[in-house]
């Protein structure tokens, strides 16, 4: 890999998962906040984090594994927050009920 | 008030004030950068960052054990068995740590046999402290571990937490055993030594500390037992499914096997996962509380350290943890600033949210909140998150100049260092270390004086 790719490459990275902390932050905001402001800024950090996951794809010298693994993150990333939130939800709601 | 209670008070006092030794040794180490003739003669830039790694592992683990000592009676029910020894050790881990320091200070280093490896220094990144040193920290982790399995066994209980931190306990203190070397070929002994380092730092102690966070969360959110266990075992088993085996990120020009740098970076890429999962769970926690809390400083700092973690370990992890970019990043400030933001987010914050919890108790407030922690929260997160931004940058440089198209050779690291975006980087990073000597500043005073300041009493009334 050049240097530059190296450069390129380690920025794409961490822009990939830092607009998937914030496409999860939004998305869970808009839970509690029913304003279509914020869903739509966590639909766009998701979109954006999933440009930024193409762009790792057709630009960086990654291996093949290595960009599979990145799409596979992508659709993790995606799957996390509403799981995450729905078992949060019935864990609180089974904690009421045994109240 | 139980007597762990007190020795937890103590332990945390400790941690803060090598919390302050580490960061005025950080601070003379970053202006070394800027001025290398800086104390010449007197104390070595080697010298000043071993005083600021070894401060930082040991106020990390005194403030955990400070908060384990702390939650610990309420948790079972009873004091605490063993507490005389424990209350004799913290005195002895105390000295241990100020004659070590003098020793790295004043010493500094001796002949290459085994009585400098006895008496000076180990010699080992992050473990450098002398033998009789390493002995003593291995006694008194034994004797912690017996103080939380002795007490649980005394009190006929245990629970989901109390369990999984006994648990981590055994581990926690035979990966210890590795600090003591004895491996003449240095590439075997790189390879174990990183198990410690990592083993400790990426599996047992985030462990450790997500312990911590659950019994804190009970006591500052009053969230229940049930969905804290719960949410520990969940997160316990997703961070060690990928912590451990992300070992492999380290095993770079040490002469391992190349296949652990695949397995590495496989299972470090997925470390972000549970750590979003961390976040979407303390914005469900902020929002089902509608960010009231009896605790300001307490609460924020709780969240600081899941967004912290997130980011230090997760976002700065990611940006370096696949071999190809590994391979150049490795070694340099690039990494350097990701250690800094991930120690920050999963330990240090966390460790400072306990501290206000303890005061709250301590001094008796119902109500902790005021202008001063609001000034050394901005300042510490603010310094803290300046500080990895240039010091990325400077890793930007070295991992470019250096390495990329450099090869890494002498020539090529003087290139590195005297390249104007490094320099600036530097410059920039030793500016916000002093904004966040600042935060840690204003941290001690509020500190020291929270709860016999009038406007705290007037919070308390108001609260009332």
């Amino acid at each position: 890999m050049s240097g530059l790719a190296t450069l390129e490459t380690g920025l794409l990275l961490g822009l990939y998962a830092l607009l998937a902390g914030i496409w999860g932050v939004l998305w869970a905001l808009a839970q509690f906040r029913r304003t279509p402001i914020v869903g739509h800024s966590a639909a766009a950090a998701y979109g954006l984090h999933t440009l930024v996951a193409l762009a790792i794809i057709w630009w960086t010298p990654l291996g093949l594994g290595w960009k599979c693994l990145i799409v596979g993150s992508s659709l993790a990333f995606l799957a996390i927050p509403p799981i995450t939130w729905r078992l949060l939800q019935h864990t609180h709601d089974k904690e009421k009920v045994g109240a | 008030m139980y007597r762990s209670q007190t020795l937890a008070v103590k332990y945390l006092s400790a941690a803060i004030a090598l919390f302050g030794i580490m960061t005025l040794f950080g601070l003379i180490s970053a202006y070394y950068y800027l001025n290398p003739d800086f104390l010449f003669g007197i104390l070595p830039f080697s010298i000043a960052k071993i005083v600021h790694i070894n401060t930082l592992v040991i106020w990390l683990l005194m403030g955990f054990m400070g908060s384990i000592y702390w939650f610990l009676p309420g948790e079972l029910g009873r004091e605490t068995a063993g507490i005389r020894a424990a209350e004799v050790l913290f005195y002895v881990f105390c000295a241990a740590v100020a004659v070590v320091a003098v020793v790295f200070i004043i010493v500094q280093y001796g002949s290459s046999n085994e009585v400098a490896l006895w008496l000076i220094n180990q010699g080992r990144k992050y473990v450098e402290a002398p033998r009789w040193a390493a002995l003593g920290i291995v006694v008194i982790m034994v004797v912690f571990a017996y103080n939380v399995i002795g007490t649980a066994i005394a009190a006929r209980k245990t629970t989901g937490i109390i369990t999984v931190l006994m648990i981590d306990l055994i581990p926690l203190i035979l990966l210890y055993l590795i600090a003591f070397p004895a491996i003449s070929n240095m590439s075997a002994d790189l390879f174990w030594w990183w198990w410690l380092v990592h083993l400790w730092v990426e599996a047992t102690w985030e462990v450790l500390i997500g312990c911590i966070m659950a019994l804190a969360l009970m006591q500052l959110l009053g969230t229940s037992r049930r969905i804290v266990e719960t949410w520990l075992y969940i997160e316990v088993a997703l961070v060690l499914g990928t912590g451990i085996l992300g070992l492999g990120h380290h095993y770079f020009w040490i002469g391992t096997p190349n296949y652990w740098l695949t397995i590495g970076g496989f299972f470090s890429a997925l470390e972000p996962l549970p750590l979003l999962g961390m976040v979407v769970h303390a914005v469900y926690d902020a929002g089902a509380q509608h960010m009231k809390t009896t605790n300001r400083p307490a609460f924020y700092w709780m969240m600081a350290e899941a967004f912290g973690n997130f980011i230090g370990a997760g976002v700065w992890g990611f940006m370096i943890t696949l071999p190809q970019v590994n391979l150049y990043a490795h070694g340099t400030q690039w990494t350097v600033s990701h250690g800094h933001f991930a120690f920050w987010g999963a330990y240090s914050c966390g460790v400072i949210s306990v501290l206000y919890l303890v005061l709250q108790k301590t001094r008796n407030l119902a109500f902790v909140d005021g202008p001063l922690w609001k000034w050394s929260f901005a300042a510490l997160n603010l310094g803290l998150v300046g500080m990895t931004g240039a010091l990325l940058v400077s890793g930007f440089v070295q991992a470019f100049v250096e390495r990329a198209i450099g090869g890494s050779t002498l020539n090529a690291f003087i290139s590195g260092q005297e390249n104007a975006w490094f320099v600036d980087g530097m410059v920039a990073r030793f500016l916000l270390a002093i904004v966040f000597t600042g935060g840690y500043v204003v941290l001690v005073w509020d500190a020291l004086s929270l709860g016999r300041r009038a406007p705290a009493v007037a919070t308390v009334a108001a609260a009332q």
